[in-house]
Formats: structure tokens, sequence, C-alpha cells
């Protein structure tokens, strides 16, 4: 490892003094603003989830808790939300928050000139709106909406909508454009060195949700370090370097990087599955794949445990079911899945009828996923029971294009992370006619779906849940292969450090000196 | 060393009579090609390996007596893989150049020959193009027309087109004016007839000498879009994705970087190479002194 | 002179409109557009429309290109699609890394390759020329990617000198910046070491074919004085000529060498914004690539003058 340390020692000297105080993360792209929920990617959420809060927030399992809001009242028709909030929260400018803020951050987002990403998901157009939004008094926000929706509240709590965060209003300048996030967050952000680095300081004034331990973005969040600085690296062989000469303290890896991180004295690896799913998307409208003797062919060809080893490195575990393996919904229904069966999916394709049309699986080469690896060795076994499977490789604006537009046979995929399982099934399904994004159009399933997203008992939900499993593996619509991976690579000087969704979380974690 | 220099008209004619012996260049160059296209040949029919055949127990092999030149992060063979993009490259080189000559003498030969306005503007068009970075150019009109062998042909095509009719067009107006044209029309050939029967004869030689250098220029690029991740679509090799696909590897097996660039400089010595030898023996500026 | 620029620029306006216009087309022809791609599949259709009627792409193609136009000629280039930057700045800056290492190379690579390719002319067909060409061929055929790769191999990696990948700004650490600039350097100087000698040697052989030279010979000038004072000076014009060329291909062709040693130059900036369909930066990088080369060419031509005396007595 001798040859990458120069590029590390040059990293040294350009990343400044480096004292214990100071947590040194990694991006692997710049973050696009600060804004909350206007223009955003996984990065910069990461980044900006550590400055602000909103009302309610994920937790760890996946489920969605008060975090600015103390306590929460639903009404018995399910369509006015009381959210009490906690009381003595302060701004980064010093300033307490009260529900004026709430409400003047709630009007700015519903304000078609903020941009806000989640607008319509809130006014009406897809399918919830609020009706109205007030602050009776100085401690409570009243929320109406329309109708009765189990995931009003996911919604509020989704990171790519800047968990609806509470600002205040200094976080905008004087002509109404944006200027700083002032939030409630426990860290503020210091400066920001386009392409090079953010800085986040430690807002000394936070005060944590209660809790002893991390939950999601709730539970105990208290700021450990004076300063985290999160610097842009995109190459990942110069992220090795730098953790393993000691540059750099944080930072998600590709699994390729873990035999070499593994075995470094001064590095620990935190790993942890994620809700993003990876998976070979069908198009079910396609004359060919329409066949569903042809479908449930294709996944008794696939050997998942072999496939899954070989573009994962042997780290990631499959998982068929739509159903992420975190899930506080994944039991003993989900885990049952496809079964490799060669001699079975030959029989299946002759029950088909098929008789060696072309199949083309769409794939694409971006570093970050799995897609063209999982395309190649499916291919192999799908030509190894006699299916006349090719890949064509597109660049990922290509590809995602088709997708859109349900142009494709099948495709090498993956969906970003959904929390609830019901969003999950959400995002899959619907009428093509009307989305042609969408992969399951079953109408029993979506009459299923809907009985989600309005039921709040979780063994009733449980209950659909597995029921929608079960149809998913008969029906065959689509293939999960598994579940993503979060590797955190750190120094062992850091302590505190758990993956979480995808992103690199600072609040409780401390650096000894 | 003066006898060497001496530029006096007679001797140099002499000299250059004496040399009846190909050329070094043109030795080295045409074997090197003769290698390119014999390996391109056998590759189109015959692998050792199947060059798209995983095997997930033989990764990242180094070169050895099964596999002369080791495998690659699925256990596919390098050498099947070599020879198996030679033959792709070679066709999707000759298609290229063929396009290029053929839609580059059209214009060239259209706007050479009307001049005026015409031309101003045929031109005008044309170093638009020229403008383009080659490399940028492709890579739009790919994203268009999609990454794949024809999806390059016509990118690459059209990206070398005004070079073509470049010259075309300096031929053209060179030869315009010449006697043998007048005396063609004077005998009542029409223009058309004119342009094709005497000046596109012209043409050829420094055609000849330009296409030998495309073929290397497309090779050259069909390569670069691979590495950027735009060429010919894994995972049917052609040098280029090889050499791209070799990046992540390059500390644990430097030899899925090192054969298929080298491959390709041979490739490209052997066709410069040629392509000097068959400048010497056409270009009538290069030929010997008067 | 000042009529001939002048000239020579309303020649290139016509060339760069229609760049401007293809490039505008052409990438809105690609599949896919910023809009979606911002959002992923996160997008709902209702989110998508937001999104394109905020990047101004729900207007017809005529409106959005006189907008765009419009403001390019006041100088205002739009915003990044990506990161909102500013667009004019941003291709500053990067094209400010670019020509750092397209420069520095081709100056040294002339320095070093115009007298060797006179000298090889001047020797024609003798051990030194044929060695010289050979040398010269051999690295203008080795891709620079490749190059740049071997380099990388054997100063990164096995001998661990200089840094493998990454970029730090000479204007911040100018010590450690000029680590990370030796090697692209090197690969683009051995290439264009190649080509440049190749052509000062063709064209000083062109040249010393001339009737003048043997009429200077005639006059009993020595040898050395007939090649220093005329040919090489002569030699050099179509060289410069030529070197422009490279200039201007160079500054689009170096993506690859950006993308081996992952500097963050003007083509990267440009690739990796078509990976994206950040518009903005598309139409602002190819128009002012193409610019440049006009400019380029421009300069070229007017130096010619300098080298031929018989250009500037037209």
């Amino acid at each position: 490892m001798n040859r990458l340390l120069v590029s590390a020692f040059a990293l040294g000297l350009s990343a400044g003094a480096l004292h214990a105080q100071t947590l040194t993360a990694v991006l692997n792209a710049d973050i696009r603003s600060t804004n909350p929920g206007v223009n955003r990617d996984g990065n910069t959420d990461a980044v900006v989830m550590h400055m602000v809060e909103g009302l309610v927030g994920y937790a760890e399992d996946g489920s969605v808790g008060p975090l600015l809001a103390e306590k929460l009242e639903i009404s018995p028709d399910g369509k006015t939300y009381t959210f009490h909030l906690r009381k003595g929260v302060k701004f980064h400018n010093g300033a307490t928050m009260t529900s004026a803020d709430v409400l003047w951050s709630w009007n700015r987002y519903m304000d078609p000139k903020t941009d806000w990403r989640c607008l319509s998901d809130f006014d009406g157009r897809n399918g919830l709106k609020v009706v109205s939004a007030t602050a009776p008094d100085a401690d409570s926000f009243v929320m109406q909406i329309d109708k009765p929706n189990g995931l009003f509240l996911d919604s509020l709590a989704r990171a790519d909508c800047g968990g609806t965060a509470v600002l205040h209003k200094d976080s905008v300048k004087a002509d109404g454009s944006w200027d700083k996030p002032i939030g409630t967050g426990p860290f503020m952000l210091g400066e920001w060195k386009r392409g090079q680095s953010v800085q986040l300081l430690a807002f000394d004034g936070y005060v944590s949700p209660k809790g002893d331990r991390r939950d999601g973005y709730i539970g105990s969040k208290r700021p450990l370090v004076k300063e985290a600085r999160f610097m842009v690296i995109p190459d990942a062989a110069t992220v090795k370097a730098g953790l393993l000469a000691g540059s750099l303290d944080m930072a998600l890896m590709p699994e390729s990087d873990v035999p070499d991180l593994k075995n470094a004295a001064n590095v620990a690896l935190a790993i942890a599955p994620n809700p993003v799913r990876h998976s070979l998307i069908i198009q079910t409208r396609d004359p060919l794949m329409q066949n569903q003797a042809l479908r449930q062919a294709i996944a008794a060809a696939i050997d998942f445990p072999e496939l899954v080893a070989n573009v994962s490195n042997g780290l990631g575990k499959p998982n068929n079911s739509p159903v992420y393996m975190t899930s506080k919904y994944y039991g003993e229904v989900e885990k049952q899945g496809f079964t490799y069966d060669p001699a079975k999916a030959r029989e299946l394709l002759q029950k088909a009828g098929y008789k060696g049309e072309k199949i083309t699986i769409l794939a694409n080469k971006r570093s970050s996923v799995p897609s063209f690896n999982t395309a190649v060795i499916a291919q192999a076994m799908m030509q190894a029971v006699g299916i006349n499977a090719e890949i064509e490789v597109l660049e990922w604006a290509t590809q995602l294009d088709r997708y859109n537009k349900g142009n494709y046979q099948m495709q090498a995929f993956s969906y970003s992370a959904r929390f609830d399982p019901a969003l999950g099934f959400e995002q899959i399904s619907g009428p093509k006619d009307k989305q042609p994004r969408k992969i399951w159009e079953d109408p029993e399933a979506l009459a299923l779906i809907d009985k989600s997203m309005v039921e709040t008992d979780p063994a009733e939900r449980q209950k659909i849940f597995d029921a929608l499993h079960k149809r998913f593996i008969e029906q065959v619509p689509s293939i999960f292969t598994h579940n993503d991976l979060d590797i955190i690579a750190h120094n062992k000087r850091v302590t505190g450090v758990t993956p979480w969704a995808s992103q690199l979380r600072v609040w409780e974690v401390s650096v000894a000196k | 060393m003066s006898s060497d220099s001496t530029v006096s008209a007679g001797g140099a004619m002499k000299r250059n009579r004496r040399m009846k012996l190909p050329a070094p260049n043109a030795l080295v160059g045409s074997t090197l090609i003769a290698i390119l296209l014999a390996a391109a040949g056998t590759g189109a029919l015959w692998t050792p390996y199947d060059p798209l055949k995983l095997s997930f127990r033989e990764k990242l092999v180094a070169p050895s007596a099964l596999h002369w030149l080791g495998t690659d992060e699925f256990g596919r063979d390098v050498l099947s893989r070599l020879m198996a993009g030679a033959a792709t490259s070679v066709w999707i080189s000759i298609l290229t150049v063929t396009l290029a000559v053929v839609m580059g003498t059209a214009i060239g030969l259209v706007s050479g020959y009307l001049r005026g306005w015409a031309d101003r503007v045929i031109m005008a068009f044309n170093d638009a193009l020229l403008a383009f970075p080659g490399i940028l150019l492709a890579l739009g009109l790919l994203a268009v027309l999609g990454a794949n062998k024809y999806g390059i042909i016509v990118a690459l095509g059209i990206a070398y087109t005004p070079s073509v009719a470049r010259v075309v067009r300096g031929t053209v107006l060179s030869l315009r004016e010449r006697e043998f044209i007048a005396a063609s029309r004077v005998m009542g050939n029409g223009e058309g007839f004119t342009m094709l029967r005497h000046i596109l004869p012209n043409c050829i030689a420094p055609l000849t000498v330009l296409a030998t250098s495309m073929f290397g220029y497309v090779l050259l690029a069909e390569s670069a879009l691979s590495f950027l991740g735009l060429g010919v679509p894994p995972p049917a090799p052609t040098w280029g994705n090889m050499l791209a696909g070799s990046r992540p590897y390059i500390d644990q097996a430097a030899w899925l970087g090192i054969f298929p660039g080298l491959a390709i400089s041979l490739t490209l010595l052997g066709i410069n190479l040629l392509g000097d030898a068959l400048r010497d023996r056409l270009d009538p500026r290069m030929r010997g002194a008067r | 002179m000042f009529r001939f620029a002048l000239t020579r620029i309303g020649m290139a306006l016509p060339t760069l409109l229609i760049v401007a216009v293809s490039v505008f087309v052409l990438i809105r022809l690609i599949p896919g557009d910023p809009a979606q791609l911002m959002l992923g599949d996160l997008a709902t259709p209702a989110s998508l429309a937001d999104l394109r009627a905020r990047l101004g792409l729900d207007q017809s193609l005529p409106v959005q290109f006189g907008i765009w136009f419009g403001n390019v000629l006041t100088g205002d280039f739009g915003q990044s699609i990506s990161s909102q930057q500013a667009v004019l700045p941003l291709i500053l800056q990067r094209f400010a890394v670019s020509a750092q290492i397209v420069l520095v190379a081709v100056f040294l690579a002339s320095l070093f390759a115009v007298p060797a390719g006179v000298v090889a002319a001047w020797k024609q067909d003798s051990a030194l020329d044929i060695g010289l060409v050979g040398a010269a061929t051999l690295l203008l055929s080795i891709p620079t990617f490749w190059l740049g790769l071997l380099l990388l191999l054997f100063f990164g990696l096995k001998l661990g000198w200089l840094p493998v990948v990454g970029y730090v700004s000479i204007a911040d650490d100018w010590k450690a910046g000029l680590l990370y600039l030796v090697m692209p350097i090197l690969t683009l100087f051995l290439h264009e070491m190649g080509v440049i000698l190749r052509m000062a040697r063709a064209s000083t052989l062109e040249v010393l074919r001339l009737d003048y030279i043997t009429h200077a010979r005639a006059k009993g000038l020595s040898e050395s004085a007939v090649l220093w004072r005329h040919a090489f000076k002569n030699a050099f014009g179509p060289t410069w000529t030529l070197i422009g060329l490279v200039l201007g291909n160079l500054l689009g062709g170096i993506a690859v060498v950006e993308t081996v040693f992952t500097i963050p130059g003007l083509g990267r900036l440009l690739v990796d914004a078509i990976f994206a369909r950040d518009y903005p930066v598309i139409q602002g990088c190819m128009l002012f690539v193409a610019f440049t080369y006009v400019l380029v060419n421009l300069v070229i031509d007017l130096c010619y003058p300098i080298f031929d005396p018989r250009v500037a007595a037209q």
C-alpha cells in the first residue's frame, strides 16, 4: 500500500491540520445545494439532514416517529393531525422555535416559487392534499388532509423532501432567495468550498430528542465532535488510500475494497443492509414477457446466492421480496423467495411455448450499482437453460428514460430506498396506462396496496404485506435480487459509527484523541 | 554529409531509381498490419476460448500456459477477447472510413465544382463540423443513435467526413483550371461526366493517404470512446472497452491493461508506417528532390 | 492586417452560430432529460412537470434557444442544472486547468520536436533521420490514455513517486498541485513530440526542395546558414499552423487524459455534463471550444506573415 500513500500524503497536505475534534468524512460527489428538498441528491440529503429537522422523522427500523413534535394526535376520522411541539428547541441563530416558524416553513414549501420537490405530494396532484395548516398557539401546529392517509407522516419525513424541515426565516434573504439553512439540527453550516469540501460546525445550543441512543433521524443526536468536514473525493482508490493513511476518518466504500480494508490495522468496518432494492425488472406488457410461465422460468433459472455473491463480493444476501431485509415487516413469509431449479425452468419454458426468441436486458455501467454485473451473470444463467438473452448497455440517462417510458423487456435496475413497505410497493405498482414506469398492475395487488396505505394497525399491515409478497413471488412481475449494503470504513479511533440508509451520520460519533 | 544533402536534380533522380527495395517503414508497417488482419480474420471465425464465456473460478488469472494472456474479472480469456476485439475494431474502422470517404468525396466534389456561394455555404457547415472536437461530436451523436456498432460507424463517419471533403475539394479546385478539364468540356462532355472521369481519379492518391491515416484515427477514436464509456458496449469485446475495463484492476491485474493497449499501439504504428510509405510513393511533393 | 483579422472573425461567426444551433438541437434529441435524471426513480409525473417548468424545458425549442442565445450575447451563459453554478465562470475555471496542461505540454514538445524535425529533414534518410522518425511514429501511435495508464502504473503505483488520482489546484497549494500535473503533462508531451516532430520534418522537407534554397546555396551560403536562416523560418510556418490545429483539437480530446488522471478540466466537464444532460453546460462548453478553436486558428493565421514574408507581402 506504500504506492498509494503518496496521494494520501498529498491529501493530507490539502486537508489541513487535523486535530481530534475534527471528523473528516467523505462524499463521492459535491452536494448540490443547502436548500432542503429543492435541488438534492443522496449526498446532499446526507449533509443537509445534519443541519435541519422536521416535525417527524424516520426511526432506524423505518417507522416514523416524532422529532420536533413531542406528541402527535390524529383525529378519529384520520383527517386532522395535531403536532404538539417540543419546548425550548433552538435555531442556529439562537431563536427559539415556535409554531410560527413551522407555519412559515410550511407556507414556503407550498409556495411554487420555492420549487420544493415534494409539492405535488401534498397539493393533491398525487392523491394527498393538505387542506389547511394552522398554528392555534405557540406550541401546536395543526394540519388537515382531505382523506385519511396512513402515509402522510412518511411523506413529511422523507429525506428527499428535506424532512419537511422547520427553518428560521433568516434562511432566506430579503428578496426571498435562499441564503443558508438556519435549522434546529445538531450541526451548522460552516464553509462550503464548491467541489472540494463542506464543513459542518457543532451547534452548542442543540437540544437533542430524548433517548439514550441513536435511532435513525430521531433518538439521541448529540454533536460529539466540534467540526465535521465532508471532503469531496470521487475516486474510491484515493479514499482507500486516505483511510489507510489516517487522513480520512469515515467513508462509504464499495464491496470490492473490503478485502483490503479488513486487513488494515487502523481501519474498522461497519456493514449493514439498507432499503435499496436491486432487481431485474420485467415489462409485463411486452408480447413475449407477458407470458407468466416464461417469467417463472427465468426466476427458476437464476441461482440467486451465486449471483448475489458475485455482484457483491460475497457480502450481500439474496432477497427476492419487495420488502427490504431490515424492515420491521420482513418476516418468515418474506424470506421465502424463488428456488433455483434449472430442470423446472426448462419445463416452464416448454409450458410457455418459448421458441428461442431474443430477450434483451438493459444495463448501465455506473460504478455505484451492480447493474452491469447482474445482467452479465443473469444472462449466462438464462442462456444455460436455453433462454436467448442479450445485454444492451446504455448510459444511465438513456436507461432511465426507457424505464420511465416502459420501453424495455428486462432491465437491471435499482430502486431508491423507501422506508415503508407500502411505499415500496407503491413505487413499483400502478396502472401502466397512466404510469408506464410501474412494473406491477395486478388489480388485486393494487387494491391490497391501497389498503395498506390507509391501515394503521401493524399486525394487519403485516398480513397485507405477506399476501402481497406471496402474490409477487407467484406472478413474477419482476425479480428482486438483493438489498444494497452500506459499508462504512472508519478509523479505529472513531467510535459510535452505525451504517444506516446509505448516509454518513456524524452525530453521536466521537473521535478519540 | 554534403553528398547526402546536396539537392541537385540529377543526382536525386538517379538515387530514386536505384532504390528498388521497399522502404523499411513500408516493410515494418505492412508486417504489423498483416498480423492485425490475420488476428482479426482468425478472431472472426475462431478463438481459443469463447470470448464471452464466464468462469467464476478463473477470475483474474495471470498469464499462464492455459491462458496465454490471462483472464479478466469474469474469468474470460484475454487472448480470445483480444482476437475477437480485433475483428470488431477492424470491421468498424473499415466501414467508418468507407462512409467518411464516400460522404466526404461527394461533398468535396460538389462544393469544389460549384464554387461561388454554394461552396461558401457548404464549407461553412463543413468547418463548423470540423470545429467540433471529433470525440465530442461522436459522443453527442452516439447518445442519440445509441452506443452500438452501427451508431459508432455513423457517428465517427460523420465526424471524419469534413476532413475528406476538404481534401477532395482542394484537389478539385487545383485541377479545375487545368487543360485537360477544359479539353474535356470542349469535347462536349457534361460537367458530371468530366468530374467523374477526370477529377475523381486524381483524388485517389491523396485520398488513399488520408484514408490510411484515418483508419488509425478511427481505431483510436473508437478506443477512446469506449474508454469514456460510450463505445461498443460490453460484454462484446473491443480493444477500447477492454482497456477501459482494466482500470479498476490496475494494481491487481496489470495485464488486463497492458495487452489491449499494446495491441492498439502496434496496430497504429503499423498503420502510420504504412501510411508514410504510401505517402512517400504517391505524394508528388514528397517524391525525392527535383 | 486589421482588416484581415476582422474578415476572418466575420467568417467565423456563421460557423459559431451553426455550432450553437446544432449543439442545442442535438442534445435535446438525446433520450433522457435533466429533470428525469435529477429525480431518478423517485419521479412522479407531477414532480417531473414541476421541475421541467422550473428549468424552462416546457417551452418550445425555438423559444428556449432564443432565450439562451440572447443571454449568451450578453455574456450570460446560464446556470448549471446540476450544481447551479454560473456556467461561464465554471467553464473558464476548468479551462484554466486544461489549458495549463495542454499549453505546457505543447510548448515543451515544440521546443524539442521542431529543431529535431528540422535536423531529421536535413539529414533525410540517414540513420539519425530514420531513428528520429521511428521514435516519433512510435510515440504518436501509443494512445494517450494507455500511455497515461502506463505512467500511472509505473510512477504512481510501482515507484510511488507521484499521486495516482485526484487533483489539487496549484492556486491552493503549488507544491502538491505540481505533483498532480506532472503525469498528464508528460503523457501529452510524449505524444505531441511525435506529432510535431513529423510535421516539422515534413514541412522542412518541402521547403528544402524549393528554388530559393538552391538559390541561397548557389549564392555561396554555408549549409547551416541556409538551414537556420531560410529553411527553418519557412518550415516553421506550416508547422505553426498545424500546432494551432493540434491545440484546437487537444482542447477537446483532452477528455481522455483528464479521465485517466481524474483532473477536473474542461474535457471532463463536458463529458460529465453530457452524461448528466446538463444542457446549459454542454451548450456553453461546445460554444466555448468552437470559439477557442476559431480564435487559435485566427492567431495562427495572423502570425503566419512573421514566418513567411511572401504571405505578408500579399
